[in-house]
């Protein structure tokens, strides 16, 4: 401990995503490389502590999604104890969740996808924050504000603390929901439901439609989907079996243990980050279309499942299907599927409110230690989360290993990015646009980069070099 | 990945009638919109994600999570480098 500790928050807080793009020597692009950072360290700081310490020491880490990776960690826990969870124990867990994804999915679509649609992909950099929003659709963005505090309101009443909940433990739920918790509960959950019901419509009419051209155009790549669904095939974003979607629409399914029989992890020697792929399919190829190639997150999720269990939301799925397909494959099309998540959630957190058994005070089963292996996954905004433990006879952690969303998403943003850098650069032509573009194009999988790889204007910081075709940098352009 | 590190609130202030803070990460001072957060106070720690304060921490809960990110970031240390020769 004798060395100057510092967190090096100036590397992570002037940190950008770092982009490669190799031109031939034409001037068209020959390759491009997206480097995301990753944070490291993290298996190895959790062997050998109590498995039971998990779901609080994984959201101390994760300060931005800290519910997915609390529920997961929980989860994992349950499965090393073995243990059932008591009905009411699962329901306000699943409750939590849902108002977690509330408040991520509005904080998404209205800040960081907001300005490239409501105030256009052309808006000038300093208008595109929650101020330009303001002043372009002013009672909704004083709304959203609203309710994202709200959703933190209620997270606060159900578990103690909004952040770093320590709510969810092995074996079901530390507190009960009281009769009066719930019913002060209950408006700000309808008030949730209205803004999510006014937010489709809203972007169905007025910001869809009018960036189709865009839509179809910007980043798009062919890949399968993964994501959870019930026994019966419905969607479900805490609980269920993985389903694996190819681009045919033909899938496999597995319990979470098996992960590692259809998921394989490739290593690149230029990032930290690695690339997960579908390896029942065929070997790792950083290709279009390539069979082992899928995508995580919202689209991914509505592609795989059969149905969403909740009525609006499931009118809204076979709206889009109705449109676009399934598997529908158009990269800015995960902000569409963000909103059809974001109903579901609303509708789902009242539908769990309004369940007589929420307020049950048998909410925990009782654990014993045991040298076993657990893997907890649920579905985390950003796409599947997988926490995989296995313990000693004494319950303390011997391996650990973590597979999150932005990673599996990995190899689709280096090729949107790909694909959107070879339709913008031609023959060594390339400007400011260009970045705007492959931006938007990486914003649609709400890439968690870490707190800081964003700016204030709600932008990613994003640094393009330009190589040569003999790997010199001729150019950088920064936003 | 991702990772939230607790800044400290250094400074409140309102601009286009946006509560807004300037945020201190360890020297680094940033500016964030912290109207999600109507009670936070000056001295109080907060979460930044896409340039807004998503969430509020007391002094001991911020400093218990950099105690942990430190402990890691010794041991991500041990860790083998990436290649200085390829370009990232």
């Amino acid at each position: 401990m004798g060395q100057t500790l510092v967190i090096q928050p100036v590397s992570r807080i002037e940190g950008h995503a770092k982009i490669t793009i190799q031109l031939d020597d034409a001037g068209n692009v020959a390759d491009t490389m997206v480097n995301v950072i990753e944070l490291r360290g993290f298996e190895r700081f959790c062997v050998g502590k109590p498995v039971e310490e998990m779901p609080r020491i994984t959201t101390r880490i994760c300060g931005v999604c800290p519910w997915s990776h609390h529920l997961a960690s929980a989860k994992a826990a349950d499965a090393v104890f073995g243990v059932q969870l008591p009905p009411a124990g699962e329901k306000l867990r699943r409750l939590c969740n849902s108002i977690a994804y509330m408040e991520e999915h509005i904080l998404h679509f209205y800040i960081l996808a907001g300005p490239d649609f409501i105030l256009g992909p052309d808006a000038e950099y300093p208008v595109r924050n929650v101020i330009g929003i303001l002043d372009a659709v002013p009672d909704v963005g004083r709304q959203v504000v609203k309710v994202r505090h709200m959703c933190a309101k209620m997270l606060e009443l159900i578990a103690g603390k909004a952040i770093h909940p320590a709510a969810a433990v092995p074996g079901g739920f530390s507190r009960p929901l009281s009769e009066d918790e719930r019913q002060s509960l209950l408006p700000m959950a309808e008030e949730a439901l209205e803004l999510a019901k006014f937010t489709i419509s809203f972007a169905k009419e007025n910001i869809f439609p009018k960036y189709m051209d865009v839509v179809k155009t910007v980043g798009t790549i062919t890949s399968g989907f993964l994501g959870t669904v019930t026994d019966d095939g419905a969607l479900d974003l805490y609980d269920g079996k993985l389903r694996m979607m190819y681009a045919d629409g033909s899938y496999e399914e597995f319990p979470y243990d098996q992960y590692t029989d259809y998921i394989g992890e490739h290593v690149e020697p230029w990032t930290y980050l690695k690339f997960p792929y579908a390896k029942k399919r065929g070997p790792f190829e950083l290709e279009d279309n390539a069979p082992s190639l899928y995508r995580v997150n919202s689209l991914a999720r509505i592609n795989v499942a059969d149905y969403i269990p909740t009525p609006l939301a499931q009118k809204e799925l076979e709206e889009f299907r109705t449109s676009f397909g399934r598997p529908a494959q158009l990269t800015l099309l995960y902000h569409w599927a963000r909103l059809i998540e974001l109903l579901h959630n609303a509708e789902l957190a009242l539908q769990l409110l309004n369940d007589p058994e929420i307020t049950s005070s048998d909410i925990r089963a009782s654990v014993t230690p045991r040298a076993a292996r657990g893997v907890g996954v649920v579905e985390a905004p950003r796409g599947t989360l997988i926490h995989d433990y296995t313990t000693d006879e004494d319950g303390l952690l011997t391996h650990v290993n973590l597979l999150v969303a932005t990673c599996q998403n990995n190899s689709a943003i280096n090729l949107s990015v790909k694909q959107a850098a070879k339709t913008l650069i031609k023959d060594g032509n390339y400007d400011q646009g260009t970045l705007n573009t492959i931006e938007m194009a990486i914003r649609a999988y709400d890439p968690c980069l870490s707190c800081s790889t964003h700016r204030m204007d709600g932008t990613l910081p994003v640094k393009v070099d330009i190589l040569s075709p003999n790997g010199e940098v001729i150019d950088t352009l920064t936003n | 990945m991702c990772l939230g590190i607790p800044g400290k609130v250094v400074e409140i202030y309102q601009a286009n009638d946006m509560k807004m803070g300037k945020v201190d990460f360890g020297g680094v001072i940033k500016e964030a919109c912290l109207e999600f957060l109507p009670d936070i106070q000056v001295g109080e720690y907060t979460i930044i994600h896409v340039g807004f304060g998503i969430s509020q921490l007391d002094e001991e809960e911020a400093q218990r999570t950099l105690e942990m990110l430190r402990e890691m970031e010794m041991l991500a240390d041990e860790l083998p480098e990436l290649d200085q020769g390829l370009q990232v």
